[in-house]
Order: structure tokens, then C-alpha cells, then sequence
């Protein structure tokens, strides 16, 4: 798309003010998060600090270093495990097929949308019983069940435009199912794999429901939760708080600048199959 | 090296049905061809064959093993089937070098890497992809796909190729090369093949016997000459051979002793020695077919039309190199002529003859030939 000069003017500047009012919440964050607590009183969030310190950034970091750890564990684990269930199961549905794979599928999509608040009590109840709550592995076990259908639809999206042609030539190649999913299948999905693993890792690092319902207060409790608790309970420590935030946004941000390339070609190859 | 039969195979889509009742015998080492126009059940079948796809009904013989068989109860799955497929889109892997393309079928079957390396070396060679075996299948252009897809197809040695239009994407220089050297490498390797196809030139030119097929049903099995010159039917007859067989719809009449067909526009004697042949059908509504290289232009003689001769307009000239094609009209009846050279123009009028023996003849109810 060209524009004639006077409005390509007026385009870059509202993309230029818009991306300062998104970006101004960070900045705000970043500045407080290197201010002594005078600072934080006498400067307005916007303003670079008067006497900079990295002092709430190691409170902050002592607090949540072992938040930050559990969070990292179990994000990792539920990211990997969904993402390799979604893609055996895109290639089942897609390549394998069965009778009724199209209900499977449905039982799948419907999975996506019910709400997390839905299924608490139940969740809360099944882990005691298992013993997993207030455990890293229940995390990993909701985290992971709980990413399964969207991976599943990314992937099987994905594998609808790998030909059947290639599948079938595996099979008379004399490749069986599994063979054909390590050899041909999977070497064939990276770009999938990096959508489903950043969108599993944001969501799942994101969440505080679950980490607040199965594992608050405790040893395994997650990053997103300790960072509510960094709140206090008496007075209100913006900078501790600020810096809290930007050590736990800090792993989505590198995430977004290494494969954000990826990702929106990723977006625009789901876009196109439809 | 085995023989393949297919006995009263069906398969159905939903409520069409790709292929009804087909029974099939393709010899051990023979060129087999299907033939037909797209959507006529060709691949259904030599998917059947490969086990990629389960018929409803019927059964599939490798030599004596029966491999597929719905009543029975049996179904060899495609792995276990000493069958290899070439596919119309190649289907070589994107991800893999040639070397590994072509290793592939070794390396699942567990070879050893030595023996790997030897065969995928030999095949290359034969194929002339030596120089490219380190590349990536999109550094190689489609003839060189083509041949990494065949290559991936021999290098195990199969019992039975099943080719499925692996010309069509080639442009039309290298398909006439290729079509060459893949006869000649079946010969050489002398593997029983089974070469699915909608061009009617590929399959007269390379086939032992070609079977045409239209929407699920056998038209007709035969070597190409047996096509050529005794079509079985309308369809065969105008399938096969390029430029197109002539029709005429005709009755057949006995005037003084003698049948003849008559076409409103020219009337033709019937040749005495098929006479007895047609006179069942006399009244009725026949259609003569005869192909453009069966009918002459006749030069010597001036004034009147000469008996058996139709006096037709040239329409077009079209120049095909060795020969001319006259396409001629009077009144409703259209006719293409392939002549060695004309002194006739656009728009003059000309003598054409035909040789009665080479003449075809269909019931017009049933599309079947009679002679």
C-alpha cells in the first residue's frame, strides 16, 4: 500500500504516538524499578529516577527467585508435553484417521473454550486426590491438559497442508505410523512448533488462576502469584513491585524479540488455510 | 517380479462409485496402462493396489498372495507389500537430501549402511543424479524431481511399480525424452508396472496393454495396436488417436442387393466381406467412424464426383509438420483428413475418398462396434 506523501505523514505519526502510549507502561515500570523509595514519591512514574539504584531489582529477584524457577519448570515441561501431544495428534487426525476422528476433533475444539474458573473445583479436587497439589507436577499436568486442544487445532490446521501424497509415499517406502510421524511428519514442523511453543509458553507463564488454585503460599507456587504478594500487606512498595513485574515479564519479552518473525509467519499460514 | 490380478474390485465415494466390478489380469513383467479421462477411477485403482486405500468390495492378487480381499477378511498393509509408487506430484521429501530421499526405503527396512550407500550410488548413476545427490529437493528442477521420485521407487527393487501420471508436470520436450527412457528402463529391469495415465499418447507408446477406463467401468483391454485399429467402442474409438477418429451418424439401407450406409450427405457401399456382419441391422442408425489418415484426396479426376468420392469444402489447412490436416464440411457432415500435401486452398472444394476397410462401425443404441 502506498499513500500519497501528506497522509503517509499523518499515518507515521499516529503509529508513532500509539506505539509510545503502548510502550509508556513499560517504560514507567522500567524507570520505577531502578528508584529509591524517595524517588518514587517525589518523581512522577514517568520521570528517569533522581539517584538510580538497582537495589528493588535484587529484593525483588530475592523474592521471586524461587517463584521465577517454579514458573520456568513448569512452563517449560507443560510447554514441551502439549506441544508434542497437539502435534501426534494433528497427525492422527489429519493423515491417520480413524472412524469418528471428526468427533475426536470436536471434543478437542470444545475444549478450547471452557472457561478456567469452570473447572476449579473439580481441578482443586482431583489433584488432592492424586496428591499433586501444591506440586510442580500438578501445574505441569493442568498446564499441559489444558494446552492440549489449541495445539491440537494449530497443528492439525498445520498438517492439512503437508500432501497426503508424502504420507502415502512413506507408507509403500514401507515407513509405519510412528516412523512416518519422527522421519517425515516432525522434521517438517518447525514453524508450527515454534507458534504452539511461544503461545503455550506466554499463556501458560501468564496464568495466575491455576497457580493461585493449586499451589498458593506453597514451595511450588508460581512467579505470577508471588508477584501479587509482592503487594505487601502494610505499605505499598512500588518499586519492589515494578521491578518484580520486570523480572517476570522479562522471559516473554526475549521470547517476543527472538521468534516474533516466526510467529507472525506462523499466524499468516494459519490465516491463509483457514 | 509378479503378476497382479484384480478381481471384481469396487470402491464408492460417498454415492459415486470409482470403480465398479473391475476384473484385471496384468501379466509378470508386462507395461500395463490405465487410461482414461480425469476422475475415471485410475488412481482409486492403483491405490487398491498399493493397499493405500481399502476397497469395498473384491480382491487384489500379488502373484499368489492374495493382499487384499474384503469377504476374506484380508488386508496386507502397504509396508508389507513389495510395491513401489511413484506419485504425479513426486511426493519426495522436502527435508531430505537426494542421497536420503533415495536412502529411505533401504533405511526403514533396516539395510545396512554399506549396502545403502552402494544401492543409493547404482541407482543415482543409472539415473544420472549423481552430481545431485547432496542437494535439497528445491535446488533440483522437475525433471531432476522426477527422477529422485523414480530413483526413491527402484532403489529397493519392488515386485510391482504403480506410476501415477509421473510425466504430467514435465514439460513437453522432457516428457517425450522421458517417456523413452522410462521404457527402456522397464525393459531393463523388466518389473512388472503399472502406469496410470489420461494421455493417450503415453500409453500407445509405451504400454504392453492399455486398459480404458471411464467413470469406473472397463472400456476396453487391449495392446495399443488392437486399440488402434479395432476400437470396441464410440468412446475407445474417439480416445485414442490424435487427430480424433471421424463419426458420422449413418443408417444402413440395402439398395440392389448391396448394403449400404447412408449419411444424408454421401452414401458409401458396404465392403462385401463385413456385409454379413451388418445385415442384422438393416433400418437402423448406425455410426461409421474412420480415421483422418484413412481418407485421400483424389487428384486425378475432374468434373463429377466419382463414386464413393464426397465432394467436401476445405475448411482449414492446419501444417503438422510431415502432414497436413484438411478439415472439410458439407452440410452437417465435418470431417478432418491427414493428407501428405494438397494443391487444394481454403474454401475450394475437393474429392475425398476413403478405404472401406479401414472403415468402423457402431450400433448407434448401444456405442458398440460392429465391425
Amino acid at each position: 500500500m502506498r499513500f500519497p506523501k501528506p497522509r503517509r505523514v499523518t499515518l507515521y505519526i499516529l503509529l508513532v504516538f500509539f506505539a509510545f502510549l503502548f510502550l509508556l507502561p513499560l517504560w514507567t515500570c522500567i524507570t520505577t524499578s531502578f528508584k529509591p523509595v524517595h524517588d518514587v514519591i517525589y518523581t512522577t512514574p514517568v520521570e528517569l529516577p533522581l539517584s538510580p539504584t538497582a537495589e528493588p531489582l535484587i529484593t525483588a529477584l530475592n523474592i521471586m527467585q524461587r517463584p521465577l524457577l517454579n514458573s520456568f519448570t513448569f512452563t517449560i515441561s507443560a510447554m514441551i508435553l502439549s506441544c508434542l501431544l497437539g502435534s501426534i495428534n494433528g497427525y492422527i487426525l489429519t493423515k491417520i484417521r480413524f472412524r469418528g476422528s471428526d468427533t475426536v476433533f470436536l471434543f478437542f475444539s470444545i475444549g478450547i473454550f471452557i472457561p478456567y474458573q469452570a473447572v476449579l473445583v473439580p481441578l482443586v479436587l482431583t489433584m488432592s486426590k492424586l496428591g499433586l497439589f501444591n506440586h510442580i507436577e500438578g501445574l505441569i499436568l493442568t498446564h499441559t491438559a489444558y494446552g492440549i486442544p489449541i495445539t491440537t487445532l494449530l497443528f492439525r490446521n498445520f498438517y492439512g497442508v503437508i500432501p497426503n501424497s508424502l504420507i502415502m509415499a512413506a507408507k509403500t517406502d514401507g515407513a509405519g505410523t510412528w516412523t512416518i510421524y519422527r522421519r517425515i511428519v516432525l522434521p517438517l514442523s518447525l514453524l508450527p512448533f515454534v507458534v504452539a511453543a511461544v503461545f503455550q509458553f506466554t499463556s501458560i507463564w501468564n496464568d495466575f488462576l491455576f497457580g493461585v488454585a493449586l499451589a498458593r503460599g506453597s514451595e511450588a507456587q508460581p512467579a505470577s502469584v508471588a508477584l501479587a504478594n509482592l503487594r505487601g500487606t502494610t505499605e505499598f512498595q512500588w518499586n519492589v513491585q515494578m521491578a518484580g513485574t520486570l523480572w517476570y515479564a522479562l522471559p516473554v519479552l526475549v521470547i517476543f524479540f527472538v521468534l516474533g518473525k516466526y510467529l507472525m509467519r506462523g499466524y499468516m499460514a494459519g490465516a491463509v488455510k483457514g | 517380479m509378479v503378476s497382479v490380478a484384480i478381481r471384481n474390485l469396487t470402491k464408492t465415494y460417498g454415492t459415486t462409485a470409482a470403480i465398479k466390478d473391475l476384473n484385471l489380469e496384468i501379466k509378470d513383467g508386462e507395461f500395463f496402462i490405465f487410461l482414461g479421462p480425469s476422475g475415471c477411477g485410475k488412481t482409486t485403482t492403483l491405490l487398491c493396489i498399493a493397499g493405500l486405500l481399502k476397497p469395498d468390495k473384491g480382491e487384489v492378487w500379488l502373484g499368489n498372495e492374495l493382499v487384499t480381499s474384503s469377504e476374506r477378511d484380508v488386508y496386507v498393509t502397504p509396508q508389507k507389500r513389495e510395491v513401489a509408487m511413484m506419485f504425479q506430484d513426486y511426493a519426495i521429501y522436502p527435508h531430505m537430501t537426494v542421497f536420503n530421499n533415495i536412502a529411505f526405503p533401504l533405511e526403514v527396512r533396516g539395510e545396512d549402511k554399506s549396502e545403502i550407500v552402494k544401492r543409493v550410488t547404482a541407482t543415482a548413476n543409472l539415473l544420472g543424479l549423481s552430481q545431485l545427490l547432496d542437494r535439497k529437493p528445491r535446488q533440483l528442477s522437475g525433471g531432476q524431481r522426477q527422477r529422485v521420485a523414480l530413483g526413491r521407487a527402484i532403489v529397493r527393487k519392488p515386485k510391482v511399480f504403480l506410476l501415477d501420471e509421473p510425466l504430467a508436470n514435465l514439460d513437453a520436450k522432457l516428457r517425450v525424452k522421458t517417456r523413452t527412457d522410462l521404457k527402456k528402463l522397464q525393459r531393463e529391469l523388466g518389473v512388472t508396472t503399472v502406469y496410470v495415465t489420461h494421455d493417450q499418447v503415453e500409453a500407445m507408446t509405451m504400454a504392453d496393454r492399455i486398459m480404458v477406463q471411464r467413470d469406473g467401468v472397463t472400456e476396453q483391454i487391449g495392446t495399443p495396436e488392437e486399440l488402434y485399429n479395432h476400437p470396441a467402442n464410440v468412446f475407445v474409438a474417439g480416445f485414442i488417436g490424435s487427430p480424433e477418429m471421424n463419426f458420422t451418424d449413418c443408417t444402413l439401407i440395402e439398395e440392389g442387393a448391396r448394403l449400404w450406409l447412408d449419411a444424408r450427405e454421401f452414401k458409401t457401399p458396404v465392403p462385401t466381406q463385413v456385409a454379413p456382419k451388418l445385415e442384422s441391422y438393416v433400418g437402423e442408425d448406425l455410426i461409421m467412424g474412420i480415421r483422418p489418415e484413412d481418407l485421400y484426396e483424389r487428384k486425378s479426376v475432374k468434373g463429377s464426383t466419382q463414386k464413393n468420392a464426397l465432394r467436401m469444402t476445405v475448411d482449414i489447412i492446419e501444417p503438422v509438420g510431415p502432414y497436413l490436416l484438411l478439415h472439410l464440411r458439407k452440410g452437417r457432415c465435418s470431417l478432418v483428413a491427414r493428407v501428405k500435401n494438397t494443391t487444394a486452398r481454403v474454401g475450394q472444394e475437393v474429392d475425398i475418398e476413403m478405404d472401406p476397410s479401414k472403415m468402423h462401425i457402431f450400433d448407434k443404441k448401444t456405442a458398440k462396434a460392429i465391425i
